[in-house]
């Protein structure tokens, strides 16, 4: 978080973080898509050929002047797979929210909570946890038929009953809702510190 | 506010006595090194200011872009041994020059140079501004404003409400 007074701005940083292929950089591109250029940036990603994650995705958010105010929401995604650890932990680094975006599949089970549980040791790491940052859950994939039972999905990753989303990325089903919430829970969680 | 913390995650709060005095540094250094860009950003990737040509680069990309460099090179140099990240970074092209320096731990600046300017003097310049910057930094007085003075009430009942607008497809 960072915030200029004499600009009356603030920017947060929002992390979009889950196990590979998941559907977070679907997440990006569809919020770029959606929305009219003059409310974010560019979305930057850097990838490889196979266009998947190399090191993170970014692209920046501007809601526009709210009282004088002018928020900007920093959208980061990270890498998923294992052998990243060290990047996901960097792009962690100064996240204000978290959107946890699960592979509903039934076969991505087990990866789904060892992110959770990596995302957790990363940020007990700098003293934080899932029990205190802004998060929310995003149950991806809901199209597929292989897709495991969201009260199964709830029991096993969602220990803390944070908020969760039904969504279907490249389609764009419940990605704006999600996208809100993380930004509702940040500045609420702002307002309490 | 301990600002060599920025880095790390915590929160940053500018006042706007800091901020001039940060923007002024930038002036002086974009008037005499004839840099095409500047930009002042934390170690975060959230840009603080710029000067010079503004409009033609992305500045938040530019400044996310950055951070990510110097964190990927923070870990090259405890590959190598080094216990603090590099002190600077620098990006030669066909003919724009990058020159990244990190200002106390929770903070950049990033250089946009025609590379007909000598790096030398971009590095001179540069060093001083550093220094200055430094030094406003580590001297800033515990800041009284909270983030949650920042955001009340009245505030988050109007963002929910653009939100609606912006998000309603
Ligand atoms: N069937 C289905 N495919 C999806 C969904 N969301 C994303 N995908 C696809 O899953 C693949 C991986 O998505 P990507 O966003 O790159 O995953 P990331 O590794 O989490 O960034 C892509 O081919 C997407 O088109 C979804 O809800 N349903
Ligand atoms: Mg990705």
């Amino acid at each position: 978080m960072y915030i200029n007074w004499a600009e009356q701005e603030i920017n947060l940083k929002i992390v979009y973080y889950g196990p590979g292929l998941s559907g977070k950089t679907t997440n990006l591109m569809h919020i770029y898509n959606k929305l009219d250029s003059s409310m974010r940036s560019e979305l930057v990603s850097l990838s490889t050929k196979e266009d998947r994650t190399l090191f993170f995705d970014f692209m920046q958010l501007e809601i526009g002047e709210i009282k004088g105010k002018k928020p900007k929401f920093n959208l980061y995604t990270v890498p998923g797979q294992v052998y990243y650890s060290n990047s996901r932990r960097i792009i962690l680094n100064g996240a204000d929210g978290i959107v946890f975006v699960a592979d509903s599949q039934k076969e991505r089970n087990d990866e789904n909570l060892d992110t959770l549980l990596d995302l957790e040791n990363n940020l007990i790491d700098k003293g934080e946890s899932l029990q205190d940052i802004p998060w929310v859950l995003q149950y991806n994939k809901r199209d597929l038929p292989n897709r495991e039972s969201v009260s199964v999905l709830q029991k096993k990753l969602n220990f803390w009953g944070v908020p969760y989303f039904e969504s279907v990325a490249h389609r764009g089903v419940a990605v704006f809702p999600t996208l809100k919430e993380i930004i509702k829970r940040v500045i609420v969680h702002i307002q309490s510190i | 506010m301990n600002l060599n913390k920025g880095g790390n995650g915590q929160p940053i709060v500018l006042s706007g006595e800091m901020y001039k005095s940060i923007a002024d540094v930038l002036t002086d250094l974009s008037s005499k090194t004839r840099a095409k860009t500047i930009i002042f950003a934390d170690m975060n990737g959230h840009p603080i200011t710029q000067r010079g040509q503004t409009t033609e680069i992305n500045i938040p990309n530019m400044a996310a872009l950055a951070a990510g460099d110097f964190a990927a090179t923070a870990e090259m140099a405890k590959m190598v041994g080094e216990k603090k990240r590099f002190k600077y970074l620098f990006h030669e092209g066909e003919k724009t020059n990058i020159y990244l320096s990190n200002v106390g731990e929770g903070f950049l600046l990033i250089v946009v140079f025609d590379s007909d300017i000598a790096l030398g003097m971009i590095r001179i310049f540069t060093k001083r501004a550093i220094d200055t910057l430094s030094e406003l930094l580590a001297n800033a007085k515990e800041e009284e404003q909270k983030a949650s003075k920042f955001l009340d009430v009245e505030f988050s009942n109007y963002l929910n409400q653009e939100l609606d607008k912006a998000f309603n497809f």
